[in-house]
């Protein structure tokens, strides 16, 4: 079914039903997927799927209703479903279908094309053979994966705002295991693209990540500098990200409650929110909402500028919102993340003469607690010894609580290591210095 | 939701390059979320997912492809990109499909779908509001109330052609305890493969209670101390242990691509001799539990060690071609977007011979973890870790002061061996398991049992 007929039935039932403020959401994608396993390709996977999310206003209240499943009756029952939905809604939130911003930025990504799946197949190809050829240590159940997807967005209301995105990415990588000694390690790298240099170094750098972890020793429980690599603070970053929701802190869920204006992070800590970051590939110039969204300073040289706002949050608090807005309350942030120092990675090693390096953190999920910003998760790394990255260790923990690593960080690298794309969500982070963390060991 | 004929149409087209096999997926799911948020019901939710997947093997190469388009055309479509993509040969296929009904050990009384919104939020509400009234220090409760209706249908060119319908309903309350200068939470969220007569099993104010409670009792706690020793992990959720350390680690998704430490240990002693553990999706209502799995098979029960000897893994249909081993009615997924692969269903270290006082009192020092968090594995070297969301200290076998912010650290091999005592009070819990075909119902579960060794991560 095509969205002008979809947009036409759902328009019709509300109508019909006297349902006067409502917003329609649809989005439709596609996907491939090309695996392989030993040389061959294991496995390849396409789709296509398409979902229309409803919502609107009945005595003031907002109702939610969502369906991949497109006939006459079904979108007239999905109105229905809503409207029922929100009469037993108790909340005094004030709900807004949105009348439009004034201008909404243009986004600077490329059109989204989706590759051909030979063109994957080939890639994900090539990458395992040049994995198992790099050395003689990679074994099977080493994995090389190339991905393509592709969205389109189409926001319409019953205030005539109609909005539409395509957003898309292409990329592969490379999940090698290596045997050395008889021990098993694994790593995986990824890259934002199927050509170029950076999917050239792939194989190489999973294989050597892989080798490093071999004859990983474990260190005595104890205090340690410890250098954090970009790639695994933007994941502590990303597990304590509710905290910078208003709507979290308007609930008292989050411990920056009424920090705002405050110095939450070393003077060095700047953390920016941008939907629109150079290079990304899921740039949105509006949110679920429908309101224009802008790049802003959360948090400017330690002091926490600004919580992340919706509509009903923004004005339950007497702010304006900042353009994060999710459906279903909340928000969501885009490119988030904290800004680079000035130092080099060797720099930060330097500094902090002797400690642990940690390249690997797991079970984020489970290990921190972002309504108290506790954390304590299981660590994979390398020693510092003499200012210089020295042997891998393995199975330690590291542990502390967000809020104050914020304000203990002592220097950064000059470099922001970008994440893998999530929905319009990407975490960033430089490698970071802090002194004196409690890390669990043998 | 496809007629026969359709069907029969749809897979001999996924065949037409070769395949030696092919299978068609359907479902047809609702969900209905409500939420509980600062003292009222605040958001109420209604989804509806319906889709295709359609797979074909040529040996254990695989190829698959969703779609959302229902229509002939549309099916037709999909089923083309998939011999396309898997094959180049030319081949006329006919497929006779005969409907097969599996019997229903799951039945189903009162349908969340169809009953009154009314009777949900007085439900959540319940549970919600005896969070609120335990102590004025618990300043926010947030509750939920889900339940998902999901029919599926499985046809494929061995002529299989069922449909089943799985109904599961859960309660999740967390509560946020302050003193005025520190947070502190507690959860409690237990779920069954049933309607809404889960309700005339279990309590909804005492679920809203062990939430409160748990955050009170953090929010005295000091910081764990750090380091290794002996651990007590109490039974329901203290099973993601298992879960984790091993169950997937037992999943054909890793050993039949060779990434798992359990490869090749059939038959051999990979735990201590009082370890037995269970992966059944047969218990009736039981949250992990699904009359035939994703891929038409009907579930069983697998044991998967019994006395410290490995016995079995969990296989699906791709894991038994590379394993050349029988399928076990592990094959899962959450929905069609997703790939079937091999998944734990209901799965418990069973009761041992220990007296749970004794565990305790064997303990001179080390921890009790009451109730655990979620966690994480690496199958391929068996590390895991996972949070202990409410703990306490034992000296001289006695359980002292709470400690929070506590995880435990360790690899699966390891740990299974080092389990040198287990207890006799079974019970199970309820979790959300993701892996590469999504996120589905699983349940873990053990007795008390006792650890004689593991790292504990902790600020002290």
């Amino acid at each position: 079914m095509e969205f002008k007929q979809i947009k036409e039935l759902i328009a019709g039932a509300c109508k019909k039903h006297g349902v006067e403020e409502f917003e329609i959401y649809y989005s439709i994608g596609e996907n491939i997927n090309a695996e392989t396993l030993k040389n061959e390709i294991s496995a390849f996977s396409s789709g296509e799927s398409a979902e229309v999310a409803f919502r609107c206003i009945v005595n003031g209240h907002m109702g939610y209703s969502s369906t991949s499943y497109f006939d006459e009756d079904e979108l007239e029952d999905l109105v229905l479903r809503a409207v029922d939905n929100a009469k037993v809604i108790e909340n005094d939130d004030v709900v807004v279908i949105f009348k439009g911003s004034e201008s909404y930025a243009k986004t600077t990504a490329p059109e989204p094309k989706m590759v051909e799946a030979s063109e994957l197949k080939k890639c994900a190809l090539e990458l395992q053979k040049k994995t198992y050829d790099y050395s003689d240590t990679v074994v099977d159940g080493t994995q090389s994966i190339a991905i393509s997807f592709r969205d389109e967005i189409y926001l319409y209301n019953s205030h005539g705002l109609e909005l539409s995105n395509k957003v898309g990415m292409t990329g592969c990588y490379v999940a090698a295991v290596v045997n050395k000694d008889g021990e098993s390690r694994d790593n995986f790298e990824f890259a934002e693209s199927i050509y170029g240099e950076k999917v050239d170094e792939l194989p190489a750098k999973a294989v050597n990540g892989a080798l490093d972890k071999i004859g990983a020793s474990e260190i005595p429980t104890g205090k340690y500098n410890v250098v954090i690599d970009g790639t695994q603070m933007r994941s502590i970053l990303s597990a304590f990200s509710p905290s910078f929701s208003a709507k979290n802190a308007l609930l008292g869920m989050s411990l920056l409650k009424g920090k705002e204006g405050e110095k939450i992070a070393a003077d060095i800590v700047t953390i920016v929110d941008d939907p629109m970051r150079e290079g990304c590939p899921v740039q949105t110039s509006f949110d679920n909402e429908g309101v224009a969204t802008y790049k802003k300073n959360v948090v400017e040289n330690g002091v926490l500028k600004t919580l992340l706002y919706d509509l009903t949050t923004a004005i339950k608090t007497g702010k304006t919102t900042t353009g994060n807005g999710v459906r279903g309350g909340g928000v969501r942030p885009y490119n988030f993340g904290i800004m680079a120092g000035e130092n080099t990675l060797e720099e930060l090693f330097s500094k902090a003469e002797n400690g642990v390096y940690v390249t690997g953190v797991k079970g984020l999920h489970a290990g921190a607690n972002s309504i108290t910003g506790d954390f304590s998760v299981e660590s994979e790394g390398f020693l510092i010894e003499n200012g210089k990255k020295a042997s891998p260790v393995k199975s330690f923990v590291i542990s502390g609580n967000f809020f104050e690593l914020l304000k203990n960080i002592d220097s950064l690298s000059n470099e922001v290591k970008w994440g893998i794309p999530g929905g319009f969500t990407v975490f960033g982070s430089p490698d970071i210095l802090v002194k004196d963390m409690t890390v669990a060991g043998k | 939701m496809i007629s026969r004929i359709l069907l029969e149409d749809v897979l001999a087209a996924a065949m037409s390059t070769g395949a030696d096999f092919a299978e068609v997926y359907a479902e047809k799911t609702r969900n209905n979320g409500m939420r509980f948020l600062d003292g009222k019901i605040d958001t109420v939710s209604d989804d509806m997912v319906s889709g295709v997947g359609i797979r074909a093997f040529i040996g254990t190469r695989t190829v698959y492809a969703t779609t959302t388009d229902l229509s002939r055309a549309g099916l037709i479509r999909c089923a083309k990109a998939v011999a396309d993509a898997l094959g180049e040969s030319k081949l006329q296929v006919s497929i006779n499909l005969t409907e097969r009904i599996f019997p229903n050990i799951h039945p189903v009384k009162i349908l969340p779908g169809s009953s009154l919104l009314t009777t949900r939020t007085d439900i959540l509400k319940d549970a919600c509001f005896a969070a609120k009234e335990t102590d004025e220090k618990i300043k926010q409760v947030m509750g939920n109330l889900t339940s998902v209706d999901h029919t599926i249908l499985v046809a494929n060119s061995e002529g299989l052609y069922t449909s089943d319908r799985h109904v599961r309903t859960r309660i999740a309350v967390s509560a946020v305890a302050s003193d005025g200068h520190e947070n502190q939470s507690g959860s409690c969220s237990p779920g069954r493969g049933m309607g809404l007569e889960m309700f005339d099993f279990i309590n909804p104010r005492e679920v809203g209670k062990v939430a409160a409670d748990q955050a009170l009792v953090n929010l005295r706690a000091d910081y764990c101390p750090a380091g290794q020793m002996t651990v007590a992990i109490e039974n329901g959720f203290g099973g993601v242990i298992f879960h984790e350390a091993c169950g997937h680690s037992l999943e054909a998704t890793s050993v039949g691509t060779g990434t798992s430490q359990m490869c090749g240990k059939l038959g051999q002693k990979i735990a201590n001799e009082k370890v037995t553990a269970i992966d059944d999706g047969t218990i009736p209502g039981a949250w992990g539990s699904v009359n035939i799995d994703d891929e038409g098979t009907p579930t069983q029960r697998n044991v998967l060690i019994e006395n410290g000897i490995l016995k079995s893994y969990m296989i699906d249909r791709l894991g038994s071609r590379r394993m050349n081993m029988a399928m076990t009615g592990n094959g899962r997924r959450q929905g069609f977007m997703f790939e079937p692969t091999s998944r734990m269903t209901n799965t418990f270290i069973a009761n041992g011979n220990d007296k749970n006082e004794d565990i305790i009192k064997s303990i001179e020092y080390g921890l009790y973890a009451k109730s655990m968090g979620g966690g994480s594995v690496n199958p391929l070297t068996g590390e895991f870790n996972f949070g202990v969301s409410e703990g306490y200290i034992v000296r001289n076998g006695e359980i002292c002061e709470p400690v929070r912010g506590a995880s435990l650290v360790g690899t699966g091999s390891q740990i299974l061996m080092d389990i040198d005592m287990v207890g006799q009070n079974l019970a199970t819990a309820q979790g959300m398991c993701g892996s590469s075909s999504g996120s589905v119902p699983t349940d873990v579960g053990q007795p008390l049992i006792r650890v004689s060794k593991i790292t504990v991560g902790g600020r002290r």
